[in-house]
């Protein structure tokens, strides 16, 4: 008996060992590709930094040991705050100091990078060394999310590894509840549905703090992103201001004024009524938003504290799927924004965006003394293969190819379709405005854009005073004659 | 002859021992100081068309006097150094008195007072904050247990005195420890003195305690308001500066100018005009003390 199982135990192994062989031609292949390009610089420690979030998490944990063991190059992978970030890699391209070998370029900050000639040109560094370019980079395969890293000549400077939208999420189990659905309709008169409209989803936010008031339960109606930090104001310039047709921060992309009276819209009337709005909701969210960045919004929905509200992608498939870290498995829907009316529209034009498409790129330093091996591992990280289990974890797609991927397939009923919808209408999303002065201009607006939220100054007050201060500053960084 | 030129080799080896110290000093002291200086007569921002340091005499100096922005946050910073000082210097000053008395379990509680100082402080800023974070913190639930509603990211006043209590409550076991080693090294004979002419405890503590103290206590005072001037990390953390700007103090407002903005040459004048303030305020407050002290003399 025991020699029999013996001998089934061995023919099991052999074929499987066999079939291993079968299954990945190209894995072999593509292994001796990675370890013949990396040869040279095997044995050296290439450095990087990145904000610690979801994709880079992923990236340091499982893409970098498993580049590490293909090429023999080791990465240290460095991951912390997204001020801390930033700090030290503008300090060290400033400085040229070359401590980091790849840096996290977050879409917003590019033009700045690209104007002090931070980066390297991935289009010249490829031509130059075609030895070192994967044969399957494929950087059409990639979404039109690249565009953002090429410059007006359409050389690149970053290769993308996370791209996400911020929809507008909501608590599917409670919109399709009966007793709820009734309740809503006998006090409003129209039938509970995601919002398409703003006072929509004032009623919303309204009712479901009522409701978890009557029924003392933690529940409010709708998550709102007003800690004292810059993560208040992107909410404000990235996601509700383009959905009231208010777009690039409301400053004139041709003269660069924020001021009506030189063509900006900062402290236009719709600007106003939208922060006056945004501001209003916070009467309906839980205690923790005026305190809240991304991820704390990120942990408010999970928590099952709020009915809707604006949630960066990169957190939605771990609150719709993971239930060692959220209680709304199962219960999370996702749509488009609710929308000023003519935006769509502008939208589909190209006159417009509807909403915030976020993400992040690696590129390489000037300063870098390991151009080489950083670019070898940057390629990895995206490399098509690996795209579908690194999107299933961290909800972020960079490739087309991804789309189909069976992995993403399956993922996506659970999170309502996100990827779909992602793919569908990312179009109608955009980055940050291509701004050189990016930091620079937040840092002016932030203190405004707290004020309002705080209640030191009215919104309509604070956004005079800061079209006012945008305009002196640019004038004074020499972007205003 | 002999002892000069002994005097002079005992110099040469002195100097000579103390110049690695000196000269690190130079490099991460006085250098990057004379470099702030300069910044300070400069414009500089990287991301400004023009990124090149230009030289601008005092015009970053003329534009600080006239910022709102930058005069309320050193406005709001002095409030703060004045409560937390105070309330500092006092319940460090009562401390210290206490552990001058015996009684059971003096070391133990010495030893957990004084932990606050062995901890860094953003780590300080990250647990209050924890317990203090709105809808999830131990503090806000405590409040609303007895029916107070404490808010931190949304009432100014709770979030100024949240502050104040996180600083003193690091900080307090320093003034003591420091008292503690100033009244350790008192003569017993003043005291002795008085006992025997019966002066009660409030006239040695007004007229021998206090005046014995005072090297110490001016030395205490004087390095906790620098401290407490250009406060940071603690308040980022628990606050992030805010509601609104009700707790970015002028280190906050000064870090976010220089850094996330990247506008150095005004964040280096904003520097330097806060270590002159300091010096000037200290240089005042010794005036006051020693005038005071020369005329009871």
């Amino acid at each position: 008996m025991s020699k029999k199982v013996g001998i089934v135990w061995f023919t099991i192994l052999a074929v499987l060992f066999s079939a291993s062989f079968l299954v990945s031609p190209v894995s072999a292949q593509q292994t001796s590709w990675w370890a013949k390009a990396a040869e040279p610089y095997k044995g050296i420690v290439i450095t990087g930094i990145s904000e610690s979030t979801p994709p880079s998490k992923y990236m340091q944990e499982v893409l970098a040991p498993a580049f590490e063991k293909e090429t023999g190059i080791k990465v240290k992978f460095e991951t912390t705050s997204w001020d801390e970030m930033y700090d030290k890699e503008i300090k060290d391209m400033e400085a040229g100091t070359g401590v980091y070998d790849f840096v996290y370029i977050e879409q917003d900050i590019v033009y700045a990078y690209l104007a002090r000639n931070f980066l390297v040109n991935l289009s010249s560094f490829m031509k130059e060394n075609p030895n070192l370019v994967y044969p399957d980079l494929d950087l059409g395969d990639f979404t039109s999310f690249i565009n953002y890293y090429k410059d007006s000549k359409g050389d690149l400077f970053g290769l993308p590894f996370e791209s996400f939208l911020k929809l507008y999420v909501y608590r599917k189990d409670l919109f399709n509840d009966p007793k709820i659905k009734a309740e809503f309709k006998a006090k409003y008169g129209w039938n509970l549905r995601p919002a398409k409209t703003f006072k929509e989803y004032e009623q919303i936010a309204e009712f479901f703090t009522d409701y978890g008031k009557r029924n003392n339960i933690p529940l409010w109606g709708t998550t709102v992103q007003a800690g004292a930090h810059p993560a208040a104001f992107y909410e404000m310039v990235e996601t509700i201001w383009p959905s009231w047709g208010i777009y690039n921060w409301g400053i004139n992309l041709q003269n660069y004024h924020a001021t009506s009276a030189n063509g900006g819209k900062l402290d236009s009337a719709r600007a106003k009524e939208a922060f006056r709005w945004w501001v209003n909701l916070l009467k309906y969210a839980p205690p923790e938003s005026r305190a809240s960045t991304w991820d704390e919004v990120a942990a408010t929905m999970a928590a099952g504290r709020a009915a809707q509200g604006w949630v960066y992608g990169e957190n939605i498939a771990w609150i719709a799927t993971d239930s060692t870290r959220s209680k709304v498995v199962g219960k999370i829907g996702v749509e488009l924004p609710p929308l000023y009316p003519g935006v769509l529209q502008e939208a589909k034009e190209g006159k417009g965006y509807i909403g915030y498409y976020d993400g992040g790129a690696l590129g390489i330093p000037h300063s870098s003394k390991k151009k080489e091996a950083a670019f070898l591992f940057m390629q990895w990280v995206t490399r098509k293969d690996f795209q579908g289990d690194f999107a299933a974890k961290a909800a972020r797609i960079v490739r087309k190819s991804t789309f189909s991927d069976p992995k993403v397939k399956a993922l996506d009923p659970k999170v309502d379709h996100y990827f779909t919808k992602m793919q569908k209408y990312g179009d109608l999303f955009a980055g940050a405005p291509p701004f050189p002065f990016h930091a620079t201009i937040r840092e002016v607006m932030l203190p405004y854009i707290l004020k309002g939220i705080a209640g030191e100054m009215t919104p309509e007050e604070a956004l005079d005073k800061a079209a006012i201060a945008v305009d002196a500053e640019l004038k004074n960084e020499g972007y205003i004659k | 002859m002999k002892s000069r030129s002994l005097t002079f080799r005992n110099g040469k080896i002195a100097w000579g021992l103390l110049s690695p110290m000196l000269l690190i000093l130079f490099i991460v002291g006085v250098l990057p100081f004379i470099y702030v200086l300069y910044l300070g007569f400069c414009q500089w921002n990287v991301f400004a068309q023009v990124s090149k340091i230009k030289w601008v005499w005092g015009a970053n100096y003329r534009r600080l006097v006239f910022d709102s922005d930058f005069l309320s946050a050193l406005g709001r910073g002095i409030k703060f150094t004045l409560w937390t000082v105070s309330i500092e210097m006092v319940l460090g000053f009562l401390l210290a008195q206490l552990f001058m008395k015996p009684f059971r379990g003096k070391n133990f509680f010495r030893a957990i007072y004084s932990l606050p100082l062995t901890v860094a402080p953003i780590a300080i800023g990250a647990t209050w904050r924890l317990m203090t974070i709105p809808g999830f913190g131990i503090i806000p639930y405590l409040f609303s247990k007895l029916g107070f509603d404490y808010n931190i990211a949304y009432k100014a006043n709770q979030a100024f005195f949240s502050t104040v209590a996180l600083d003193v409550w690091h900080w307090t076991p320093f003034v003591t420890l420091t008292l503690l080693a100033g009244l350790t090294a008192l003569p017993k004979e003043p005291f002795e003195q008085a006992q025997i002419d019966g002066a009660s405890n409030w006239q040695m503590l007004w007229y021998i305690t206090l005046p014995l103290l005072y090297p110490v206590l001016t030395t205490t005072l004087f390095i906790r308001i620098m401290d407490a001037l250009r406060i940071v990390d603690e308040v980022w953390m628990l606050t992030g500066g805010g509601p609104g700007t009700a707790t970015r103090y002028v280190g906050i407002h000064i870090w976010r100018e220089v850094f996330p903005k990247t506008d150095y040459g005004y964040g280096a004048a904003m520097s330097t005009l806060v270590l002159y303030f300091t010096i000037v305020l200290s240089w005042l407050l010794f005036t006051i003390i020693t005038y005071r002290e020369e005329r009871k003399e």
